[in-house]
């Protein structure tokens, strides 16, 4: 038995990915917290640039923001988690999947650069006469991932490789009706 | 509307779907991020040092400009594969619960952060707001679900 069907074959895992209500909810949960905790992380990075919330200084939008953004975040990995180790064998060999944890990745790296000059440092970024470049380039840069950590997640459910039989990881049976 | 499916210029590439769920979901992610934003300000559970209405105005127009993806690349994904959709239970749910949402948005959400009313009625509106737009995210899931 692979690691992957392994893992989609205890107990809990499997009676979620055949279970017609839980999976669905799941993954409506997952979605909800993208929009609303990266709806939050989306403003975070604009506030940055300087393209929205410009009337609110980068200290008020950061900290309000961080307790949310950093409950968003678990919510939306415990349930992301659940989605992909209940379909464990399909998503290991689909590399939109692999793209995806690529980004999440760069998520990590991203807070480990810029946490002590950007996200910390709030209050020098409000006191310098212009938005400093390095908060330009956190925030875009972190409207670049998150990008393709969300366009990645969609077409998932685009790939079909070998072996990807059963129910769609998500809208595919749009693209199968066709 | 068999035909109508089989002509549209949407079905001719492959690339066309994909990329519509992808403006599809940074849309909602835009459109209902600010709306929530906005809700949890309305229930006091954060961003407690902007007044309301200025948060609001902040993020109306990102709320429009989420509101606008989702309504061009929406009609676009049906026109696809109009049958699957128009009879589809989850879809017809998501419609109706759209509908509401988008009336609920501009009146009666839009009037709750202009005043500093009673915070119970604020609360109430965030929660119901909430409750539309996390009903329509749903119905959208279980559209390939049904």
């Amino acid at each position: 038995m692979s690691i992957a069907e392994t893992i989609q074959s205890i107990g809990f895992l499997a009676d979620l990915r055949e279970s017609a209500l839980v999976y669905p909810v799941v993954m409506t949960t997952h979605l909800v917290c993208i929009a609303v905790f990266g709806g939050m992380i989306v403003f975070t990075d604009l506030r940055l640039l300087g393209l929205a919330m410009t009337d609110r200084t980068v200290t008020d939008v950061v900290n309000q923001f961080r307790t949310w953004k950093r409950v968003g975040f678990c919510i939306m990995v415990a349930m992301g988690i659940l989605l992909a180790a209940s379909e464990a064998e399909k998503y290991t060999p689909n590399p939109f999947f692999w793209a995806k944890m690529f980004s999440l990745v760069l998520v990590a790296v991203h807070a480990l650069v810029f946490r002590p000059t950007v996200y910390n440092n709030t209050a020098a970024i409000d006191a310098a006469p212009s938005l400093p470049g390095r908060a330009k380039l956190a925030g875009a840069l972190s409207l670049l991932i998150w990008f393709s950590i969300m366009s990645n997640g969609r077409l998932i459910g685009y790939w079909e490789g070998p072996g990807s039989p059963g129910k769609p990881v998500a809208a595919v049976t749009h693209v199968q009706g066709h | 509307m068999f035909l109508a499916a089989a002509a549209n210029p949407l079905n001719a590439s492959e690339l066309v779907f994909p990329t519509l769920e992808v403006i599809h979901i940074v849309g909602f992610a835009v459109l209902v991020g600010t709306i929530a934003i906005v809700d949890f300000r309305l229930l006091g559970i954060g961003m407690r040092r902007q007044k309301v209405a200025e948060l609001a105005s902040d993020l109306a127009p990102w709320t429009l400009i989420g509101l606008t993806m989702v309504l061009l690349s929406g009609p676009l994904m049906f026109s696809s594969d109009p049958d699957m959709y128009y009879l589809n239970r989850a879809f017809q749910v998501k419609m109706v619960l759209l509908l509401l949402a988008i009336i609920f948005q501009y009146t009666v959400h839009r009037s709750a952060t202009k005043s500093e009313g009673p915070p119970l009625r604020q609360k109430l509106v965030a929660c119901v707001s909430m409750t539309l737009w996390v009903g329509i995210i749903f119905g959208g899931i279980f559209i390939a679900f049904i």
